[in-house]
C-alpha cells in the first residue's frame, strides 16, 4: 500500500515517448511526448483535425502507434487490446456517443460497471451510483434511445466511471450540452478529481478549458505545439495562430 | 483512503433489490420459464392419446430449443450464424457413433456430443468472427457446405449418401420408444433445459456483455470487455446445446443422411427463422416462433406438400415478411408492447 503511494508520486501515471500515427500518407500524430501525474486534470486543445481523437485511440488502444512508447505507471502497455487497458484502468467516452440503444440507460452503465462486479445487484447499484454522479438517475429505467444528445453524453460519462477508473479520457462531452449542464460536468469532474481520479479532456470550449484544467496541451497538425497553463497556452502567438489559421474559432 | 485510490469511487454501493432498478434477474426469469413450461405441459396433456399432434409437438419443441440455443449468440451476441446444423450434425453424429459402435447410451453420449461441438465452434468461429454482418453470416453458410462435402466424404463416420440408420430397440436406456409421448416429454425436456441455460445467461452479466457486443463492439471493449472470448464463450454453449438436440433428433427419426442433418434450410436457416419471427434476443422469442412456424408447416406439407412441393417455403416466407413489415421484433417483441401500454394505462 505505502509503496503504491510512494510509487505513484514519482512515476507519471501515463506517459506517452515519441507518439506517431500514420493513415497511408497522412501524419495524423506526429512524434508527441507527454507524461501525466496521477491527480491531474490536463485538457488536450487544438483546430479541427489535429489529430486529438487519433490521440486518445492510440492512448486507450482502439489504434496501434506506427511508432513511440506508451506507458501507465510506469510499464509499457502498447501491446495492451482496449479491453486490457480499461481493465487496468482507462474509462472513456467517444466524440460520437455510442449508446447501446437495446439497454434502459441504467444497463448502459451496468455495462461498465460489470467490470468491478460479477453479480447483477452490485453492478446495478454500482451503475446508478455513477448516473447520479451526472445526474441521470432520474432517467435510469428509460430507454437510452429515447435520451436527447446531452443526455446520451453525460450517459457516456456515466458508464466510464462505473469502471472505477484510475484515468478518465472525455472527448467533447460538453458538445451539445446546454450552460446548466457543462456546469455540471465541470463540478462532477472536479469533485471527482479532488478524490484523486485523473483526467484528460478533449474540449473545444476554452471557458471550460480555463475553468479546470491544471495543464492544457495543444494539438496542432499531429504536432504537440504547446503545453502549460491555461493562461500561458492561450496566450502564445503560436496557438492563436494555429486556431485563427485553421478553423477560424 | 479512498481518496488515495485514484479511482472513480471505490465504496461498497448499497445494495437493492433488482426490481428496483427496472432489471429482471434470474430468478423472477425462473419462474415466468415455469410457468411457460407448465402452459405446455398443459398441452401436450391435452392431446395425450393423439399420435399425430404429439409428433408435431415433439417436433415444435425440438425445433424450439434449437432456436433457442442459436438465440444465445445469434440473439444475445448478434452473430447471424445459418451454419448452426454443423454443430446439430455433429451432436447426430457423435450420438449414434457412440450407441451403434460403443454400446453407449445415447443418454450418456449427448455429452461427448456437446463437447466436440462446442471445441469445433470454437475452433471455426475464431477466424470467422472478425468478419461482420453479412460477412459472417455468408462465411458460415459456406461453413455448412464445407462439412457437408466432408460428411460424404467420410463414409465410414456419415454412412455417405445413404446415412446412418439407427435399429429398432426399444427401451429408455437406447432412447427409443414405441410411444410419441415419450418423445414429446423428451424433446419438451431438451427444450426446457435450452430455456434455462438462455435465461441464465441473459439474466447474467455474459448476458449483458454479450448484448453489449451486438449494440456496440466498441464500446463493449473500452468497457473491458473481451469481445472475442465473449463471443467465443456465448457461440461454445450455443453449439453444445444445438449438438444435443441433434442426438435427440437422431434417436427421434433414426434415419439421417449429411443433406438432411446438415440442410442450410431445414436447419441453419430454420432456427433463425424461427428465432426472428418470435423475437430475437427475447428469451421466449424462439419459442414462441417455434410455436407458429412448425406445426402450420407440419400441416401444410400433409395437406399440400403433395401437390405443391415446396409451399411451406413459400408460406414461412410470407410469414418472414410479414414479421419484418408488422412486428419488427417478433411475436415476443409485439406482446412485450402490448402488456407495457395495459400497465400504463392501468396507471394513469
Ligand atoms: N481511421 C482513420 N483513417 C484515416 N484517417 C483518419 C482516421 N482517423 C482520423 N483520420 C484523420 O486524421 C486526422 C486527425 O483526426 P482526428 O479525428 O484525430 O482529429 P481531431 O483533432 O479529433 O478533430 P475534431 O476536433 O474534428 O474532432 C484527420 O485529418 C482525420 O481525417
Ligand atoms: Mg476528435
Amino acid at each position: 500500500m505505502n509503496m503504491n503511494v510512494a510509487n505513484s508520486s514519482t512515476t507519471p501515471l501515463i506517459e506517452l515517448d515519441r507518439v506517431s500515427k500514420r493513415f497511408g500518407g497522412l501524419q495524423a500524430v506526429a512524434d508527441v511526448s507527454f507524461s501525466m501525474r496521477s491527480g491531474e486534470i490536463v485538457s488536450l486543445i487544438g483546430p479541427n483535425g489535429a489529430g486529438k481523437t487519433t490521440l486518445f485511440n492510440l492512448i486507450t488502444g482502439q489504434l496501434q502507434p506506427s511508432e513511440g512508447v506508451l506507458s501507465f505507471e510506469g510499464r509499457e502497455i502498447g501491446n495492451l487490446k482496449p479491453h486490457q487497458r480499461a481493465r487496468i484502468g482507462f474509462g472513456r467516452t467517444f466524440q460520437i456517443s455510442q449508446t447501446l440503444t437495446s439497454m434502459s440507460v441504467l444497463e448502459n452503465a451496468m455495462i461498465g460497471a460489470f467490470l468491478q462486479e460479477k453479480e447483477l445487484a452490485a453492478a446495478a447499484a454500482r451503475a446508478q451510483h455513477a448516473l447520479t454522479l451526472v445526474g441521470l438517475d432520474h432517467a435510469a429505467k428509460r430507454r437510452s434511445g429515447e435520451l436527447t444528445l446531452g443526455e446520451r453524453r453525460r450517459l457516456e460519462v456515466a458508464r466510464a466511471l462505473s469502471m472505477n477508473p484510475k484515468i478518465v479520457l472525455l472527448d467533447e462531452v460538453m458538445a451539445g450540452l446546454n450552460e446548466t449542464e457543462v456546469e455540471e460536468i465541470i463540478s462532477l469532474v472536479r469533485k471527482l478529481n479532488a478524490e484523486g481520479v485523473t483526467f484528460l479532456v478533449i474540449e473545444h470550449n476554452l471557458k471550460v478549458v480555463r475553468a479546470f484544467s491544471q495543464r492544457v496541451l495543444v494539438l496542432n497538425r499531429g504536432q504537440l505545439l504547446a503545453e502549460g497553463t491555461a493562461d500561458d497556452v492561450l496566450a502564445n502567438p503560436d496557438v492563436i495562430e494555429a486556431y485563427l489559421g485553421r478553423s477560424g474559432q | 483512503m479512498t481518496a488515495a485510490s485514484g479511482r472513480a469511487f471505490d465504496g461498497a454501493a448499497p445494495s437493492r433489490s433488482l426490481s428496483n432498478y427496472g432489471v429482471v434477474g434470474f430468478r423472477v426469469e425462473l419462474l415466468r420459464l415455469i410457468v411457460a413450461m407448465a402452459i405446455l405441459g398443459l398441452i401436450v396433456a391435452f392431446y395425450l392419446g393423439d399420435t399425430f399432434t404429439l409428433n408435431i409437438l415433439a417436433t415444435t419443441f425440438l425445433f424450439a430449443g434449437l432456436a433457442t440455443a442459436w438465440n444465445i449468440i445469434g440473439g444475445l451476441g448478434g452473430q447471424f450464424s445459418l451454419g448452426h446444423s454443423v454443430f446439430f450434425a455433429i451432436g447426430a453424429y457423435v450420438t449414434a457413433g457412440f450407441y451403434m459402435r460403443l454400446g453407449v447410451s445415447p443418454w450418456f453420449a449427448l455429452a461427448p456430443a456437446a463437447v466436440l461441438a462446442a471445441i469445433v465452434s470454437a475452433l471455426v468461429s475464431f477466424p470467422v468472427f472478425r468478419l461482420r454482418g453479412p460477412f459472417f453470416a455468408i462465411a458460415t453458410m459456406a461453413l455448412t457446405e464445407v462439412v457437408l462435402s466432408l460428411a460424404l466424404y467420410f463414409e465410414s463416420v456419415t454412412g455417405g449418401a445413404r446415412g446412418i440408420s439407427v435399429p429398432f430397440r426399444r427401451g429408455f436406456a437406447n432412447m427409443i420408444f414405441t410411444d410419441r409421448l415419450s418423445y414429446a416429454l423428451l424433446m419438451m425436456g431438451f427444450l426446457a433445459i435450452t430455456l434455462l441455460v438462455l435465461a441464465y445467461i441473459a439474466r447474467s452479466r455474459l448476458g449483458y456483455e454479450l448484448r453489449a457486443i451486438r449494440d456496440n463492439d466498441r464500446t463493449a471493449e473500452a468497457a473491458g470487455i473481451n469481445v472475442v472470448r465473449t463471443k467465443l464463450i456465448g457461440m461454445a454453449i450455443s453449439a453444445a446445446l444445438m449438438a444435443i438436440g441433434g442426438g435427440l433428433y437422431m434417436m427421434y427419426v433414426r434415419v439421417a443422411d449429411p443433406p438432411t442433418l446438415l440442410s442450410l434450410f431445414d436447419i441453419g436457416v430454420k432456427v433463425a427463422l424461427i428465432t426472428l419471427i418470435g423475437g430475437i434476443g427475447t428469451i421466449y422469442g424462439p419459442l414462441l416462433g417455434a410455436l407458429l412456424v412448425v406445426p402450420l408447416e407440419s400441416m401444410l406439407r400433409a395437406t399440400l406438400g403433395g401437390v405443391f412441393p415446396g409451399s411451406n417455403l413459400v408460406v414461412l416466407g410470407i410469414i418472414l415478411i410479414l414479421t419484418a413489415l408488422y412486428l419488427r421484433k417478433g411475436i415476443a417483441g409485439a406482446a412485450e408492447g402490448i402488456y407495457t401500454r395495459i400497465r400504463k394505462g392501468r396507471r394513469t
